[in-house]
């Protein structure tokens, strides 16, 4: 083609010669012209300079650390900046009686059906990772060129990660498609397996990383490769899928096998939760978060206040019951006529009174706030300012949260207790107190993004003080703990217990208990265990207490089928600390125990069954 | 009215090369006036078969150096030519005859120029003097109304970003349906233009016009030609400056009255049985600040209309501005260079405060001969923009995120919350406008040079090189605010602090080289005209952007990103695309009777796979004029210039959704993106897929019929064209629709779906004068079809028997997919066809003959209106019966004053997912029009032009603006205030009752009964507008000479005057929510020439 054009400016040329001598250096232009923006042979082979070809991957060692990274980043999923998706794991704690979404949600609300938005994304999500660990099994065995240790290793990773992605899936689902190999787009209309056929397989891929001689079995704090799967990890997932198939026996043996790795529990629960502490020997599998947007974690965000660094959005409140299901320090019950007496059997609502700041009247007034206490006194709401005190109301309530088991306050910022926010970038401690008044002006009540209602709020893993070592509320630096060793210890007990050996499983209770420097089981009245069942459902309580937070303890209502009870049993719903409903809970129907398959997949891939009552 | 113009409109003189003549030649002189005297400048004198020519001056004289036997050939645009023997003279004054048929015009087509009276193709023609003159600031809104099937839309007023998107023939493609702006030759962007820099615009609709443009022009080309100065032209200076009063076209309305908003707040919390938001103790404060709004009731001491108030957001974020436009050139020519020079300023502050832009534009069209044979020039453009920096976007999302409990500002300090219910974070929309501070520059740079060689006689080679770039830097700071209670008058929401305020710059360029050569050829032998073109193309497009941000400013005033003291990001992205083509083309015809044109492009783009880079794009057109033929010779006096053509032909497109942007760039290629992921606190990279490839991938092919009937009729006085067409696009470039099971990766793109859009064009126009007023009436008429035709098969929806039960099913989900707003596509649908529940329609019965709940007897317009409609709801219930998307009867629940909806399919489920169902309309208009009418009388004129969409409805479910959800630190509408239903069974004497109101109860903090996708969002958005209104006087030029001017003239000129809708948003030309509105202009201008 140049040689054509070249041919024919040169014609042009002899022609312009002919007529006029002067035109050389016009001509000459014309070929200037014609070079540079003549046929360049590679004009239209054109590739993205910001992402890899298809055909480069897995071709080199680094490709092949690139891609194994990219299926740990899928545990990210539900990363969300602009506001909560409810997708996080930990979010998933929504759905239990431990915190309560500050907007409702379609499970609780009775308005969930097939569409809803949650089951789609979710499926969407799960099986994006699926697919990367699949592309990444496949790339490995076939095209990666890394040493043979090094496939093996990260072979045996990368197959625990989709045995846990499949495990999400079977635990929401139940019964889903299986896909083990790289999946084309118009191949991914399989009909579903059975929910044991999917357990089966995650066994099997968690076996694999166990009998893999080059995977460690765990790691030390400060190892560079502190997030990386372990074998300990392997054994703990392993454990909790014969948890769902109820083989006690290989649970227990899976546990047995987590402890000899070498995990203990870390001796302070409050400061296990922080940076510090989040590589000790206590976690055996955690999402791993560094202080950088799109690397760390919401957390903070979701669970904190307006008052905390960022400004935060309390999209998650705490559900008063799950408050009161902290025992007192000595392992007894939590009863409110101890510290209030009649407080049970007065209605909900009267109770509010109890909760009001000292001197109301005289604050609301200094700080131009009339309102907020012409609404508290306003006769419809029918408050008995009989049973308030002036200068005492605040230390009356304060005591039903002194004597409490200790997680409870590193759980949870309860009513006049403090919390150190942020005002500017200085530090600033800040006061909840019931009604907000003032944030500002030596006041500094705790601020929330609700302030006509009050709330126990989640004070665990919510950054304090006004410059934390973190660049935005969506960037956390704290490990999300997915696994942790007293998870371990509890379905240990709760396998034993099954079993009847009642005394092995209360030593394992009791090791979380001694931790959390709470009454141990049998160290008193209140405390001995009476048989199967008291136990049973004592360590499901412990499992509340201890996995606030975590993403845990939804899951295993659902296993349990205790979910219902809990959620809706009795008065249920968005309640503020006196049991007052702001929301009401709608209990739809038993179907809610499994999720739905999406009704677009439906549409989509006409093989797939739906659940029952769905 | 042409005798108005500065500057007149010939054809170019590109490409007239003159031959020096050493025969004996005679000057001629001589003045051309119109029929009413003045005299006109710009006309074309050429002699008969010779090749100088000339136009006339100012004064309207010429001179010219012609043989002694010759004739004159005197043309001018909108003007009957003419030809005048010398017969010896060597003075000849001229008047031209004031109407001529449109038919004489010369068009400009793809690389050339065609009589209008041999043109095959379907192209509308837009004149300077249709766009001038008015203070549009952009060409692209200019066009609307001017030419048929032409849809211009404005989506936002906001100055910098106003132009309009233009859709040839209705939405050809579910891509990118823009049609190809082509400057000068070169392909370009509309707002790269000034306005009164154009000649004239084409725009070519069908494929025999268009296809040159090849796999470019399947959504249209729109050519703009700029002047150029003439041959032997005395230099002409002109002037023409606007001074225009803006105002908004439209504005959302609020309740004000923050008594009433805290009580209806309270209607919507009573409605769900929770406490009310606000205390009765705040109303009261408020009755009693209101009672008296200059009293001083607050302890700062201010007035109550400040402390206590009662804002209306839409009267403080609007102001009414004046927009500036300054235009000047020089154009002129010698014997053998000429040149066109101008300058533009637009100063257009917009009708929000920072929110304006300020345009400068600088043009060069210079040619110039050497020798006879070759010719080289340039035509140069360069514009800069500077923008500022307001956050409107943040406005219009919280614009219904506002309370008339802030005051905005006074004394310049912000307001905040008052009232002790309302957080302290409220939003003061003032905010978004004083805030944000820096810089926002567009510059452009368009050069071209050519070189134009005559070879032998009938032989041109053309070459062009063009280099064109557009850049936009940024820098981001601002300025934070406190928010004060002005009633306590403590600042309640405190600025941002400087160490968390970030600093940010950005810089992105996009440039194209382009190649183009011609070759063309033209002859006549004997009654066989031929000419052929045979051409070659080439561009290569890089764009790419690169920013920084850092955090932790010294002080909010200090804002060069390096003072910051903390890295923040640092980001970039590119892409690149070329293509290269050749391209030919034959045209014939036979005694200018019959008329036949060829044309062939063949296309090759780096989008696609390496074998299907290539693709050919034929096109054929013919045409026969009738009234040439001898059996037509009775009709003459009824008909003239009778023509009828046709043609077929193939346009392509390689444009994806979304384009610009690097995936859509390399459609045909699977790819990795980066994810990232740490291992013991350090950052790694990763990859995962993040695109499906199809390597099969290839072009979008638009296969185009038309067929054409153009005649004059009333002594050529009426020109009408009618034009039907018919257009089916195949293999369009869509991503594939996956199931949820791929996961997130990008769907491949795959040439699956086809549409069809077909519809009829009909252009009128008549020129005509009763005694001394010169009138004219123009109008056109497009009416349009768009169909999906393709996609991904039948829906099939029903009862199937499914083991032993009955079963319903859709592949809804398959075989569709959804798209805007509540809208999907489906094969034999329309394209983007709206998709809702429809809202319940019982006949009021309640009940049948033998007692039992009747299913079809519930509330007639589908609301529980009355105690009768919810006792009928529980017994449908009772009976098996159930309604989505709330099944539960009661207050929190499904109530009073809740919609209800039809029961689609049957399931005894009313209003499910099932129940959703296509309403045969959309949001792309099935008909748009325009029509202009102008009156001239001695030196008053007076134009107006009016244009409309037809057939065409938006679904408009806002929350703050069209529906019954009150929240938190949101207004309420005017519209829902005045208009909702309230009921409460336990007391309906209370005075609130209205049980017949439209929208639904008020619910607080958000709900989903009454929003689900429904008809009742539905509106019609039918629209018409003035466009523009010109009233104008120009002086008689003997009065003006004593000045040294020529052409003064004086106008009014008002756009967007009036709109008629039914449509109860803001402003159905930008959508249906709200957005920085269109102006509405009060405009003064000034003309005048040296």
């Amino acid at each position: 083609m140049k040689k054509i054009l070249t041919i024919g400016v040169r014609r042009l040329y002899m022609h312009y010669k002919q007529y006029n001598k002067c035109l050389g250096h016009i001509s000459m232009l014309a070929i200037v012209l014609g070079t540079m923006g003549s046929c360049k042979k590679d004009l239209l082979d054109i590739t993205s300079n910001t992402q890899v070809p298809e055909d480069k991957m897995w071709t080199t060692d680094n490709y092949t650390d690139l891609g194994v990274n990219g299926v740990y980043q899928a545990l990210r999923f539900g990363y969300a900046t602009g506001g909560t998706n409810n997708r996080e794991l930990y979010q998933y704690d929504r759905l239990s009686n431990t915190l309560i979404p500050r907007g409702g949600d379609p499970l609780l609300n009775a308005t969930a059906n097939t569409s809803s938005g949650i089951f789609a994304d979710v499926w969407k999500e799960l099986y994006e990772s699926v697919h990367r660990a699949n592309d990444a099994i496949y790339g490995i065995s076939n095209i990666s060129p890394s040493a043979p240790e090094k496939k093996a290793r990260l072979l045996a990773e990368v197959k625990f990660l989709r045995a846990f992605y499949y495990y999400r899936l079977n635990q929401l689902y139940k019964g889903v498609p299986l896909y083990d190999a790289p999946t084309n787009y118009n191949e991914a209309t399989k009909p579903r397996n059975t929910e044991k056929e999917v357990w089966d397989f995650i066994i099997k891929d968690l076996s694999d990383c166990i009998g893999e001689t080059n995977l460690p079995t765990k790691f030390p704090a400060g190892s560079k490769e502190f997030g990386r799967i372990t074998k300990s990890a392997a054994y703990a997932l392993r454990g909790k899928v014969y948890m769902y198939l109820q083989d006690w026996d290989k649970a227990i043996a899976d546990f047995q096998a987590v402890k000899d790795a070498g995990h203990q529990l870390f001796p302070d629960y409050k400061t296990l939760f922080t940076a510090v502490n989040e590589k000790s020997d206590e976690m055996i599998f955690s999402i791993q978060n560094i202080a950088l947007d799109n690397y760390g974690s919401t957390m903070q965000f979701y669970f904190g206040s307006r008052s905390a660094f960022g400004s935060n959005w309390d999209s998650y409140l705490v559900s008063p019951d799950f408050v009161d299901l902290y025992e007192n320090k000595d392992g007894s019950k939590f009863n409110w006529d101890d510290i209030i007496p009649g407080y049970n059997a007065m209605a909900p609502a009267k109770r509010e009174i109890y909760f009001i700041r000292d001197n109301v009247q005289q604050v609301a007034q200094a700080n131009n706030k009339p309102a907020k206490y012409t609404d508290l006194v306003d006769p419809k709401r029918g408050l008995d300012f009989g049973l308030y005190l002036q200068n005492g109301n605040e230390a009356r309530l304060k005591k039903a949260f002194e004597n409490r088991d200790p997680r409870l306050s590193a759980n949870v910022i309860l009513p006049y207790s403090t919390f150190v926010g942020m005002n500017g970038t200085s530090d600033q401690t800040f006061t909840s107190r019931w009604p907000h008044i003032e944030q500002l002006n030596n006041v500094f009540d705790l601020r929330t993004d609700i302030e006509s209602q009050y709330f126990y709020l989640p004070r665990k893993f919510v950054y304090e003080g006004g410059k934390p070592p973190i660049p935005s509320r969506v960037a956390g630096d704290i490990d999300y703990p997915v696994i942790r060793y007293a998870d371990v210890l509890l379905l240990w007990a709760e396998a034993l217990n099954e079993k009847g050996q009642t005394g092995l499983a209360i030593d394992k209770v009791n090791e979380v208990r001694a931790r959390a420097k709470v009454g141990l089981l049998n160290s008193s009245a209140a405390t001995t265990v009476s048989d199967k069942s008291d136990l049973t459902s004592r360590i499901r309580n412990e499992r509340r207490r201890e996995f606030f937070g975590e993403g845990v303890i939804y899951f295993d209502e659902l296993r349990w089928k205790s979910w219902k009870d809990q959620v809706f049993g009795g008065n249920a719903g968005n309640k503020q600390p006196w049991g007052a409903i702001v929301d009401k809970y709608t209990y739809l129907g038993d179907q809610l125990y499994t999720w739905p398959i999406p009704e677009l997949e439906r549409q989509r891939n006409t093989s797939l069954t739906q659940n029952t009552g769905w | 009215m042409a005798k108005f113009y500065v500057i007149g409109l010939s054809a170019m003189t590109l490409f007239a090369v003159g031959v020096a003549n050493a025969q004996q030649k005679v000057n001629v002189t001589g003045q051309i006036k119109d029929s009413q005297g003045t005299p006109l400048s710009g006309v074309t004198i050429r002699e008969k078969g010779g090749t100088l020519s000339t136009s006339t001056n100012g004064s309207g004289t010429y001179s010219l150096s012609v043989s002694p036997n010759a004739t004159l050939v005197i043309s001018y645009v909108g003007y009957q030519n003419q030809e005048i023997a010398l017969n010896g003279r060597n003075v000849v004054n001229v008047t031209m005859d004031g109407t001529s048929s449109v038919i004489d015009e010369v068009v400009v087509v793809g690389y050339g120029k065609q009589k209008k009276e041999k043109l095959l193709g379907s192209v509308s023609t837009i004149d300077a003097k249709q766009i001038e003159n008015r203070p549009v600031t952009n060409v692209s809104t200019a066009l609307s109304g001017v030419a048929a099937g032409v849809q211009v839309k404005q989506s936002t007023g906001r100055p910098g970003a106003d132009g309009a998107t233009i859709r040839v023939r209705g939405i050809g493609t579910m891509n990118n349906a823009e049609a190809l702006v082509v400057i000068d030759g070169i392909v370009g962007t509309m707002d790269a233009v000034n306005p009164n820099d154009i000649e004239t615009i084409s725009v070519l609709k069908d494929a025999s016009s268009a296809s040159i443009y090849g796999t470019r022009a399947a959504n249209g080309v729109i050519l703009i030609t700029t002047k150029k100065g003439k041959a032997n032209q005395k230099t002409q200076l002109a002037y023409s400056g606007i001074l225009s009063k803006t105002k908004p076209m439209g504005t959302p309305e609020f309740v004000s009255d923050y008594v009433r908003h805290m009580e209806l707040m309270n209607e919507g919390t009573f409605n769900l049985g929770k406490p009310a938001k606000y205390a009765e103790s705040s109303i009261e404060q408020w009755q009693k600040a209101n009672a008296d709004p200059n009293g001083v009731l607050a302890p700062s001491g201010l007035p109550n209309y400040i402390a206590y108030p009662n804002t209306d957001w839409t009267d403080w974020i609007y102001n009414s501005s004046w927009l500036q436009s300054h235009n000047i050139s020089a154009t002129g020519g010698s014997e053998s260079t000429n040149y066109m020079i101008s300058g533009r300023i637009l100063d257009n502050p917009g009708i929000m405060k920072n929110t304006g832009a300020k345009k400068y534009e600088l043009r060069t069209n210079l040619s110039t001969k050497i020798g006879d044979r070759l010719t080289i020039g340039t035509n140069t453009f360069a514009s800069t923009e500077d923008r500022k920096k307001a956050n409107v976007d943040n406005l219009y999302n919280f614009l219904r995120q506002s309370t008339p409990g802030v005051y905005p500002m006074y004394d310049g300090k912000f307001g905040g919350a008052v009232a002790a219910e309302e957080s302290v974070q409220l939003n003061n929309l003032m905010q978004y406008l004083y805030e944000p501070q820096g810089m926002d520059k567009v510059s452009n740079f368009n050069s071209t040079i050519f070189a134009n060689v005559k070879i032998i006689k009938g032989l041109t080679f053309e070459t062009k090189f063009n280099y064109l770039t557009r850049f936009r830097e940024q820098t981001g700071s601002s300025i934070p605010v406190d928010k004060y209670n002005f009633a306590t008058g403590a600042i309640v929401f405190p600025a941002g602090v400087a160490a968390n305020l970030t600093l940010s710059q950005s810089y992105e360029n996009l440039r194209t080289l382009t190649f183009d050569n011609v070759l063309r050829y033209e002859t006549t032998r004997g009654k066989h005209n031929i000419g052929a073109l045979l051409g070659h193309n080439e561009f290569q497009t890089k764009w790419y952007i690169f920013s920084a941000s850092k955090r932790g400013v010294i002080d909010p005033t200090i804002s060069n990103i390096s003072t910051a003291n903390e890295m923040n990001s640092i980001d970039g992205n590119e892409y690149e695309t070329s293509m290269r083509s050749f391209f030919g083309r034959v045209n014939y015809d036979f005694d200018g009777k019959y008329l036949v044109e060829f044309n062939l492009r063949r296309d090759a783009s780096s989008k696609f796979g390496k074998d299907k880079q290539v693709g050919y794009f034929p096109s054929v057109g013919l045409g026969w004029l009738l009234s040439k033929e001898s059996f037509m010779k009775g009709l003459e006096p009824y008909v003239q210039n009778v023509k009828l053509r046709g043609s077929w032909g193939k346009l392509g497109n390689d444009r994806n959704n979304g384009d610009p942007n690097s995936e859509n760039y390399f459609p045909a290629l699977a790819f990795y993106g980066n994810v990232g992921y740490s291992y013991g606190g350090a950052q790694v990279s990763g990859l995962e897929r993040s695109k499906f490839g199809n390597r099969l991938l290839a072009w979008e092919e638009s296969e185009n019929k038309e067929v054409g009937l153009e005649f004059s009729t009333f002594k050529s006085k009426a020109y009408i064209e009618v034009n039907y067409y018919n257009k089916l696009t195949s293999g369009i470039l869509v991503p594939e629709q996956l199931p949820l099971t791929t996961g997130n990766t990008s769907a491949p793109i795959v040439n699956s779906a086809a549409m069809r859009n077909s519809g009829i064009e009909l252009n009128l126009t008549w020129k005509d004068k009763i005694g001394e007023v010169s009138y004219n009436i123009g109008g056109n008429f497009a009416y349009n079809k768009s169909r999906v035709t393709k996609l991904k098969g039948q829906l099939l929806r029903g009862w199937n028997d499914l083991n032993g039960t009955n079963t319903y099913s859709t592949n809804i989900g398959q075989v569709s997919n959804a798209v805007g707003t509540n809208q999907r596509n489906l094969e034999g649908h329309l394209y983007r066809e709206f998709y809702v529940r429809e809202r319940y329609k019982g006949d009021g019965s309640y009940y049948s003959n033998d007692g039992l709940v009747n299913p079809n007897g519930g509330p007639r317009d589908g609301m529980i209106r009355t105690e009768a409609d919810y006792k009928w709801a529980e017994d449908m219930k009772t009976a098996g019966y159930s309604f989505s998307p709330v099944n539960t009867l009661g207050k929190e629940q499904l109530y009073y004053g809740d919609f209800l909806y039809a029961d689609l399919n049957g399931d005894k489920i009313y209003g499910n997912e099932n129940d959703l169902d296509f309403t045969g309309t959309s949001d792309i208009p099935k008909y748009i029009y325009g029509f202009n009418l102008g009156f001239s009388y001695k030196g008053f004129d007076l134009q107006m032009l009016w244009s409309g969409e037809g057939k065409l409805q938006y679904y408009w479910n806002d929350e703050g603006y069209s529906n019954n959800i009150v929240r938190d630190g949101n207004g309420i509408s005017k519209r829902v205030a005045d208009d909702h239903y309230f009921y409460d069974p336990a007391n309906p004497s209370d005075f609130r009752t209205n049980i017949t109101g439209s929208y639904a109860r008020l619910k607080y903090n958000g709900e989903t009964i009454n929003n689900v996708a429904n008809n009742y969002y539905l509106y019609d958005a039918d629209f018409i507008k003035l466009r523009n209104l010109q009233i104008g006087y120009t002086f008689n030029n003997k009065l003006t000479e004593r000045l040294h001017v020529r052409n003064l003239r004086v106008y009014f000129s008002g756009e967007n005057l009036l709109m008629f809708t039914k449509f109860p948003g803001a402003d159905p030309e930008i959508g249906a929510g709200a957005k920085y509105p269109t102006m509405k202009q009060y405009a003064f201008g000034l003309n005048f020439g040296f």
